[in-house]
């Protein structure tokens, strides 16, 4: 298992807007956000020994069951992505976090994503708890994010807010 | 100045909620846990958003016309239960809001043979000026479209999963 990076938020998730990702308004599409999203996720799992291996080993899998997006500014083909995540809270089987994703030059924040990710029992696919490796790192993490100040997309709720 | 749309406009549906859209979950769109991934259900819903706003006359030809775009603002996702390879979708999508350049709208996904309700999906859409890429009110001739679809829309109960506020709710 990787060591545990310290940082917070955690901040060593990077891509780049790949051609296929772009739709006929010739920015990233609204469906590959959370695309790009998911793996800034797949490196928090791995983070927490519950990556991809974790899945392949049948032990276990990690279920998002509830997300919002807020699309800030449009990024293009081959633009560089920098995600950073912040764990906003956790219980015994899920944590709540926050994807922010920036353009990794111009340095403008893109978009952001607050998640619910659940863990799942291999075999019966209903939620477990976070076994038991996973638990410490995830606690540790928890505290040094519980530093942070909470993100102002946190909790949102969706509407037409009136002047 | 408003925009004014060039091309032939679809039949409009006011039925409530709109119920039209169907679509099959591709087996690209399948991921290691052998489930359509948490991204291409937003694709789907995104595509489902098309099919409201080509409703208001807004499809592909708004854009391939140079005219104008729509843009999601935000969206928000209940991931309710597991769709796999080949699965067909049914959508229904309901008005909640709107205003001079915004659509506030609630999308359901169907397992279209088994019924059960897959996830859910409320967004933000606003009119975007082609030429600025900023914000611009509807064309005349989708305002009037959207409106004799909110007289219809707005009749309907309040979507349960609507309005929801994310957190970990400790009993």
């Amino acid at each position: 298992m990787i060591d545990l990076d310290p940082g917070a938020p955690l901040d060593i998730h990077r891509a780049k807007v790949l051609p296929e990702w772009i739709d006929w308004n010739g920015h990233m599409n609204v469906g590959y956000y959370v695309v790009a999203f998911d793996k800034a996720t797949d490196t928090l799992c791995q983070q927490f020994g519950v990556g991809w291996e974790y899945t392949r080993e049948k032990i276990g899998m990690t279920f998002v069951i509830e997300a919002h997006v807020t699309y800030d500014r449009e990024v293009k083909e081959g633009d560089g992505l920098r995600i950073t995540t912040q764990i906003l809270d956790h219980d015994a089987k899920r944590i709540h976090y926050m994807h922010e994703m920036y353009h990794a030059d111009e340095g403008y924040l893109a978009a952001t994503n607050e998640l619910m990710l659940m863990n799942i029992d291999f075999a019966t696919r209903r939620s477990a708890p976070w076994p038991d490796w996973a638990m410490p790192r995830i606690e540790k993490a928890a505290t040094a994010h519980a530093r942070l100040p909470r993100p102002k997309q946190a909790g949102r709720l969706i509407g037409i807010k009136r002047k | 100045m408003t925009v004014k749309l060039t091309y032939d406009m679809p039949e409009l549906v006011t039925r409530a909620p709109l119920d039209i859209h169907r679509s099959t979950v591709l087996p690209e769109w399948v991921d290691w846990n052998g489930h359509m991934n948490v991204a291409f259900y937003v694709a789907a819903f995104d595509q489902a958003s098309g099919s409201f706003m080509r409703n208001m006359g807004l499809g592909r030809n708004y854009v391939d016309n140079k005219l104008g775009m729509t843009f999601v603002l935000e969206t928000h996702v209940t991931y309710d239960r597991e769709m796999r390879g080949g699965a067909p979708m049914r959508f229904t999508t309901q008005l909640l809001d709107r205003d001079a350049k915004r659509v506030h709208v609630f999308h359901e996904m169907y397992h279209a043979e088994q019924g059960y309700l897959a996830a859910t999906n409320e967004t933000i859409v606003m009119n975007i000026d082609y030429a600025t890429r900023r914000s611009a009110p509807w064309p005349k001739q989708a305002a009037e479209r959207l409106e004799a679809v909110w007289a219809t829309h707005k009749e309907l109960p309040r979507p349960a999963k609507s309005g929801r506020m994310m957190g970990l709710k400790k009993s």
